[in-house]
């Protein structure tokens, strides 16, 4: 089957490696434009959160380049995440589009649906090439978020602006072409090796770290956030996320379906701010926050506008910022986000930040 | 459980102030109202607030995710010498496990038999008002409406801009969700191919399916922002076009007026008039 899938970053290419050893030919949607998401707004219902539009877009696009089967996560809640899948098949439905719509979740009751699903998810596989393929495509998730995270410490750091992310753009594609764990290996050192180079280490001003916290969407999606890690990188700031893809599939995927994902720890580091989980990144938001406080000069959080756990994380945050002595920008993004106005505020938070550190360097009182 | 309680008034314009003032901008109406409520109720001086985090109220669903923080959230707005009672109440297993954690709650203010004795007198006199609800004859009127949406903003007559008492006067015959038994809502709730896991949407999917045959039109009123809704308009519109009956999507915030609501309501309630006459 030509499977299409919507992006979330950079993991197309692992999910390029999944879906060639389950036997189907991927069809990657093009990297999210203004087209997809005019594309994906004008289906959705209006006020539905920026994801949805954007991954209705991903769809469009996808089945445009001649995709017979459309797959997506789905889920039971509370977050509307869980139901994206039913609402994006009705629509695809209605548009006319003769397409196969899998949603992979945790069927409840529906059996026989279930069971056809899961018959053309592995129908086509075989089972050395399935496990080749799941193992390919965990290696490339792994290496690129390890090639990601250096290249967000060598980014405020470059000699040359702009040059980081052209190295790893290249990078990116030569791991996508890999065939190997063992390339992969090696694509990783030469990675580490070519990122050093491009740093200038004469220099010795401190460089600034701020964390990112928020919906996982938002925050993993170069294009929904308007590029927001290189726009710090190019301020000379060192983003530092707080959310893994890997992670995140390890716990609610793997863990979660034995049973063994539990929140504890994230309820520890949230105690005294918010008590239980509000569903998506909510709890994380707030935890990570309190968290990281310690080792970090400032922290930004970014959602879709009327994403639910996160407004009541960003209602919250304001106290984890004040007892933490932390400063915490929230940032709202939408279909309608103007990079100017975007620009400005993180143009701004840094020098609130730089100027924090002088006055904490002199010991004297700038504000 | 020998408690003295002590109701916030109807929601009206000061409520609603404080709320704006405090609350996240984002939060949608009816939290900003809480917000604005747990604020009057402090200011008369209550030591000790019941705000429970309402999870789930029936197995395998949800009510929202702004219920889930909604204790943390105001406990951010509130002095620190108004203390906030938050008992997690959560059905997602069995509505057993709501009867346990309501008699947990009371267990450090009154004996166990108290305790038991409270929760089954409350039981009974939800059940009286569910009763009562669900065998209110509406109104006789010329058109027969639907009116669907949470109960906490349809039943506000603030917050909603008294839409119930406009309907009537523009002749409306209005029916609700809450007039349909829980067990009917559910079953017919089941028409979709994946049903709905907010508790809330899911009732109103089920009661449009129990009224959609006998009504002339139906209105779906929803708070800005809300997560639920978003997609149960979607789905309410889709079937109302199937049957080809009359719908109207109210998106209501702290800058709606209640002489646009009423224009809407008006020409609505033409476009019905005229339809029905052919």
């Amino acid at each position: 089957m030509r499977v299409t899938f919507p992006h979330l970053g950079n993991a197309y290419i692992a999910i390029e490696a999944l879906l060639q050893g389950l036997g189907h030919e991927p069809v990657t949607p093009p990297l999210s434009t203004k087209r997809t998401i005019e594309w994906g707004s004008r289906y959705s219902p209006e006020d539905i959160c920026l994801p949805f539009k954007t991954i209705l877009g991903n769809m469009l696009e996808g089945i445009e380049l001649g995709a017979d089967s459309v797959y997506m996560l789905g889920g039971w809640g509370p977050c509307r995440l869980g139901y994206y899948a039913e609402i994006q098949r009705i629509i695809l439905l209605d548009l006319g589009k003769q397409v196969e719509f899998v949603t992979l979740e945790v069927p409840r009751g529906n059996w026989g649906l279930a069971r056809e699903r899961l018959r053309s998810i592995f129908g086509s596989a075989r089972i050395r090439h399935l496990f080749r393929g799941c193992q390919l495509a965990w290696a490339k998730l792994s290496v690129l978020e390890e090639v990601e995270n250096l290249s967000l410490q060598a980014r405020p750091r470059e000699k040359e602006r702009g040059s980081v992310s052209r190295f790893l753009e290249g990078q990116l594609q030569k791991i996508r072409l890999a065939q190997s764990v063992k390339t992969l290996r090696e694509l990783k050192e030469e990675t580490e090796a070519g990122l050093q180079d491009l740093m200038d280490r004469v220099s010795s001003h401190a460089v600034l770290r701020v964390g990112i916290v928020g919906e996982i969407y938002t925050v993993v999606e170069p294009f929904v956030n308007l590029r927001l890690e290189e726009r710090l990188g190019s301020l000379g700031v060192e983003a530092v996320r707080t959310i893994s893809l890997k992670e995140w599939i390890e716990d609610h995927v793997f863990k979660n379906a034995l049973g063994l994902y539990n929140q504890n720890s994230l309820l520890r580091s949230a105690a005294g701010y918010l008590h239980s989980f509000v569903g998506g990144h909510g709890l994380e938001s707030v935890a990570r926050s309190a968290e990281l406080s310690g080792c970090l000069d400032g922290i930004i959080h970014i959602y879709p506008l009327a994403c639910m756990p996160e407004i009541m994380a960003h209602g919250i945050l304001p106290q984890v910022s004040a007892d933490k002595q932390i400063p915490i920008l929230s940032l709202v993004v939408d279909e309608h986000a103007g990079e100017t106005g975007f620009q400005t505020r993180l143009e701004a938070f840094v020098d609130l930040l730089q100027r924090r550190i002088y006055q904490c360097q002199d010991g004297r009182k700038y504000i | 459980m020998g408690f003295r309680v002590v109701v916030s008034p109807p929601t009206n314009k000061q409520i609603l102030e404080w709320g704006l003032n405090a609350c996240v901008d984002g939060a949608c109406l009816a939290v900003k109202s809480m917000v604005g409520h747990s604020r009057a109720l402090s200011e008369q001086g209550i030591t000790l607030l019941f705000v429970p985090k309402i999870v789930s109220v029936a197995p395998g669903e949800y009510t929202c995710a702004n219920f889930l923080g909604l204790p943390d959230l105001l406990r951010q707005y509130l002095p620190s010498s108004t203390t906030i009672l938050a008992p997690t109440l959560d059905a997602r297993k069995s509505l057993g496990a709501l009867t346990q954690s309501y008699v947990r709650l009371g267990l450090p203010f009154a004996s166990r038999g108290a305790v038991k004795r409270a929760w089954r007198a409350a039981c009974q006199a939800q059940q009286t008002l569910e009763k009562s609800l669900q065998a209110t004859q509406p109104h006789r009127g010329r058109l027969r409406i639907l009116l669907l949406g949470p109960r906490y903003l349809i039943d506000d007559a603030y917050l909603s801009n008294n839409l119930y008492s406009h309907l009537q006067t523009l002749g409306a015959e209005l029916h609700t969700s809450a007039q349909v038994p829980e067990t009917v809502a559910r079953e017919l709730g089941k028409a979709l191919d994946k049903p709905l896991f907010w508790s809330d949407t899911r009732r109103s999917v089920g009661a449009l399916e129990h009224f959609i045959q006998r009504v002339d039109g139906v209105i779906n009123v929803a708070p800005f922002g809300c997560g639920a809704e978003s997609f149960a308009s979607a789905l309410i519109a889709r079937r109302c076009r199937e049957k080809k009956v009359a719908m109207l999507d109210l998106i209501v915030d702290e800058h709606t007026s209640e002489v646009g609501i009423i224009t809407r309501l008006e020409a609505f309630c033409d476009l019905l008039e005229r339809k029905k006459s052919g």
